[in-house]
């Protein structure tokens, strides 16, 4: 049976991305509607920016299901295993419907239901309290901010007086309103920092294909809802770009450097992509500057790079926390202090996340660097202009260089802590590599981060295509410069692949008949070193974290050595999370208070609720 | 065409050269003879005729490492104008492109030394993840006063010709300033005093030199090669800075750029026999001091071009 769930969905995923691939690359578009209920119409429709999305939701979905197959073989959870495929497939349509809806209540339809869906998949192994209280906090997130988007819904709707994507006739203030509104409510799906409380927690609790999908796609649908937002309403407050841009910088700044502070290894990921949801940001923030400062070039590079990185990050990401839950599946932990030394037994795990965190370092030649290539040079666009341009520009390069710098030391971190150097565990000792359709994937879309990364043209017209399907009144967007930047980091790209090439050989010819020695790690001096000796991954980010203690306060429990003959001591640290903290203190905690003091309304006598009803119908009448 | 990759011979060939220049000035300033200048070509051939000993802990990334940072630093010099000469390749957007690919010779040196797990190669790799995150900030923040002063985003447009002496026309004194926080980049990315001491005789304290304990013969010679394209990449952009001019000649041109390469590598031998390295915690401070006098640079300079 279960063959058959992932062989439907992966034919679905295929046909759906072939088609995707022909409406982006022959400007199609196509529109349905029904009326349902007698009452609503359902309408949907495709144009380049759907398209875009929809590439990147089933390519995904395609190698997420593939990768289930042996992922999910546990034969004594067989019941639910077919309710997480269930969702799954609930999950992946209803992605498609968000992004294809052309009417509100097509749209929070659909919304909803891919909400309520991904919350079934998280809480899978619901015995564990932990998963269920992150279940509970995503629940909760994704409903607040449904009720955000909501609001921004009734803005328009409330002036237009249609459910339709329209927004003429409405003043920029109540544009700014609805679009601010908007913002906040699709933040949080996207885990915008500070909306992004969710993120990490329901990331890990779910199986890991469901979180490459989650991380890869899922969040990417508040991204598609800020764009159409952006394209439905024709903005000029210059305020909107610069509150988009630095959104994204806070996010990406924060997202990586409490991804530095994390011991368990998906919630590391989980917080790239707060970090990732950032650098998207800061590029559609630069775009939504461009528009203002009269500045094309800027705009839709902008745009293109953050359309582009929304692909490029449904690539590595979903690759990352694929070879996460491969780790995870073969060792049983997630903790990234109790492993080590995988590579050597899982090659195929090891090279391919290797390749995934290159990218997501943004490091050329692959793919992650394409984007940020464009978002930099879109963003030194605005550099010669005049101040709140200039400023924000300025921003713009600063942040992404730092949290370029930021990634990398994280991601070495993974690599080296995970990946390289001895086990750290009789669990990262004894592994294998097992489970084709689980290496597969991840082949794969190594190969895509790789593909892009050298030979971005088709991409970056795809991502063009998208952007002009924004609505930015500049036409036919000339398709030449595009193409001639990508011809570069292809040039760059194959110069520095031919170097390397030639020190290779070098290599080679040098080592010729040379003897070659194998011995133990010279311990400067030591000669009985033991694997608990290695550099852990709290130890190698540490000093990092004590430049950013004010963001990121480290809670640390190490009682200290003392005395003649001390006592064994241990060590835990534990990062915490601004936002959570103060969210936990300002918000959670008053509530709580409140309700206490309701409590009263609540006695279980089923005669006064009949009186609540009833009285709440009174009221009502006063208002209808 | 043909010169500019002759240049780039001459810049993989002399750079060797102009490191030991160091050694001559710390000998200088500690009375001692010290060795030839020519001590690093003796030193490569010594380890390519060698052989390796590997450690049992690592895999084909350990000697993946040192490929990686070798053709890192010399596609790098490709895109420099090497002694102002138009470089072998330029387009819009290379200088990124060359950063992001010095951070990839950074990730593997990293992932080569996390391979070993030693515990000391550790404690190197670490910092070198942690201080060139402010070495970046401050460098692209001097593109952006660099872009705000060309209307470009390529080294030919920067270092070419005379155009260097156009940065001290239009933008003046401040220039000065990119010329001290260029300088501290090149000691952070180098690992030079008062960032890392590389004749240190404690683990402990060291960066860059403990990362590479454990790789010998031709890789560690690679190790060190790329050392001096990277030293030499860096020493050239600030020679062109301190000698900004065109002499119409190519001989000329590059009998000048040798003076100035020169003068900054004796600078570097200068700053290391007269300062202690600074304590760990204090290099962010030191490195991010380059990024406030870029960014002062920036916004004297944003009154100038009005």
């Amino acid at each position: 049976m279960k063959i058959l769930g992932v062989l439907g969905i992966s034919v679905g995923c295929g046909l759906g991305m072939l088609d995707a691939l022909s409406k982006l690359s022959h400007d199609g578009s196509a529109s349905a509607s029904f009326v349902y209920l007698n009452t609503l119409s359902l309408a949907f429709q495709i144009d380049g920016l759907s398209a875009f999305f929809l590439l990147a939701i089933f390519g995904v979905c395609l190698l997420a299901a593939i990768y289930s197959f042996h992922y999910m073989n546990h034969p004594d959870k067989a019941l639910r295993t077919a309710t997480n495929y269930f969702f799954f497939s609930l999950l992946v349509a209803s992605m498609a419907l968000v992004v294809t809806a052309d009417n509100m209540i097509t749209f929070m339809l659909s919304w909803e239901i891919m909400s309520l869906s991904s919350f079934f998949l998280v809480i899978y192994d619901h015995q564990i309290p932990e998963n269920r209280k992150a279940g509970y906090l995503y629940f909760i997130f994704s409903h607040v901010g449904a009720m955000f988007i909501f609001a921004a819904f009734g803005v328009l709707y409330g002036h237009t007086g249609s459910f339709g994507f329209d927004s003429a006739g409405l003043s920029q203030a109540a544009k700014m309103l609805a679009f601010v509104l908007a913002f906040i409510g699709f933040g949080s799906k996207a885990g915008v920092f500070p909306f992004h409380v969710w993120l990490p927690h329901a990331h890990p609790a779910a199986p890991s294909h469901i979180s490459a999908v989650m991380s890869g796609v899922m969040i990417k649908t508040g991204i598609y809802g800020i764009l159409r937002m952006y394209s439905i309403m024709d903005l000029h407050t210059p305020a909107l770009g610069a509150m988009v841009l630095i959104f994204g910088m806070v996010s990406g700044v924060l997202g990586v450097v409490y991804a530095l502070g994390q011991h368990d290894l998906k919630r590391l990921l989980a917080y790239h992509s707060v970090e990732n949801i950032g650098i998207i940001l800061i590029g559609i923030g630069i775009g939504m500057i461009g528009v203002e400062a009269k500045n094309p070039i800027m705009a839709v590079l902008g745009f293109s790079g953050g359309l582009l990185h929304v692909l490029n990050h449904s690539i590595f990401k979903s690759l990352l926390f694929m070879g996460a839950g491969v780790v995870i599946h073969k060792t049983g932990t997630r903790s990234i202090d109790a492993l080590g030394g995988l590579l050597k037994k899982m090659k195929v795990t090891g090279v391919t996340f290797l390749v995934g965190s290159l990218a997501i370092s943004g490091l050329p030649p692959f793919n992650g660097f394409v984007s940020e290539f464009f978002i930099y040079v879109g963003s030194f666009r605005g550099v010669p202009m005049e101040t709140p341009v200039f400023v924000l520009s300025l921003l713009a390069i600063v942040s992404l260089a730092v949290i370029g710098g930021l990634a990398l030391a994280c991601f070495t971190k993974v690599v080296g802590v995970v990946f390289q150097g001895e086990p750290r565990s009789q669990a990262a000792h004894d592994v294998d590599e097992k489970g084709p359709t689980m290496l597969l994937p991840m082949v794969i879309l190594a190969g895509a981060c790789v593909v892009i990364g050298i030979y971005p043209g088709t991409f970056m017209f795809m991502a063009v295509k998208a952007v002009a399907a924004l609505g930015l009144d500049y036409g036919r967007i000339p398709m030449e410069p595009f193409a001639r930047m990508s011809a570069n980091i292809t040039l760059g790209a194959t110069l520095f692949l031919a170097l390397l090439l030639i020190i290779l050989a070098l290599r080679r010819i040098l080592y010729q008949g040379k003897t070659i020695g194998r011995a133990g790690t010279w311990g400067c001096g030591f000669t009985q070193p033991t694997t608990r000796m290695q550099y852990t991954g709290s130890s190698y980010a540490a000093s990092i974290l004590d430049f950013f203690k004010p963001a990121a306060p480290l809670q640390e429990d190490h009682p200290p050595v003392s005395g003649l003959f001390p006592k064994g001591t241990h060590y835990h640290s534990h990062i915490h999370d601004i936002v959570e903290l103060h969210l936990n203190r300002m918000v959670v905690k008053p509530v709580l208070w409140l309700f206490d003091k309701l409590r009263w309304i609540q006695h279980g006598d089923i005669h006064l609720y009949i009186g609540y009803i009833l009285l709440a119908i009174v009221v009502l009448l006063f208002f209808v | 065409m043909i010169e500019s990759i002759l240049l780039w011979a001459f810049a993989l060939l002399t750079a060797p050269l102009f490191a030991g220049v160091i050694f001559k000035v710390k000998a200088f300033f500690g009375g001692r003879k010290g060795s030839p200048v020519l001590i690093n070509y003796y030193t490569l051939i010594k380890l390519f005729k060698k052989g390796s000993v590997y450690s049992t802990s690592t895999t084909f990334i350990f000697k993946l490492g040192p490929v990686v940072s070798l053709g890192a630093a010399a596609t790098a010099l490709l895109f420099l104008p090497i002694a102002g000469h138009a470089p072998v390749l330029s387009f819009n957007g290379d200088v990124i492109f060359v950063l992001y690919l010095l951070g990839l010779a950074r990730f593997f040196t990293i992932a080569a030394a996390m391979d070993t797990a030693s515990p000391f190669e550790g404690m190197g790799a670490a910092r070198e993840a942690y201080f060139p995150i402010f070495c970046e900030a401050s460098m692209f923040m001097i593109l952006i006063l660099f872009y705000r002063l060309t209307g470009d985003l390529n080294f030919a447009a920067y270092f070419s010709g005379g155009q260097p002496f156009g940065f001290w026309q239009t933008a003046g004194s401040p220039m000065l300033f990119v010329v001290i926080a260029f300088f501290i980049i090149l000691l952070t990315e180098n690992a030079r005093v008062p960032v890392d001491d590389p004749a240190t005789h404690l683990e402990l304290t060291m960066i860059h030199e403990v990362m590479v304990l454990d790789h010998s013969g031709p890789d560690f010679g690679f190790i060190e090669m790329g050392a001096f394209l990277k030293m030499f990449f860096y020493s050239s952009i600030v020679a062109r800075l301190i000698f900004p001019f065109e002499l119409g000649n190519a001989a000329l041109n590059l009998a000048l750029f040798s003076l100035g390469v020169l003068i900054v590598y004796m600078t570097v031998g200068v700053t290391e026999s007269i300062m202690a390295r600074y304590r760990m915690d204090r290099v962010p401070k030191f490195v991010l001091t380059s990024f406030a006098l870029a960014f002062f640079a920036t916004v004297i300079t944003l009154e100038f071009l009005k």
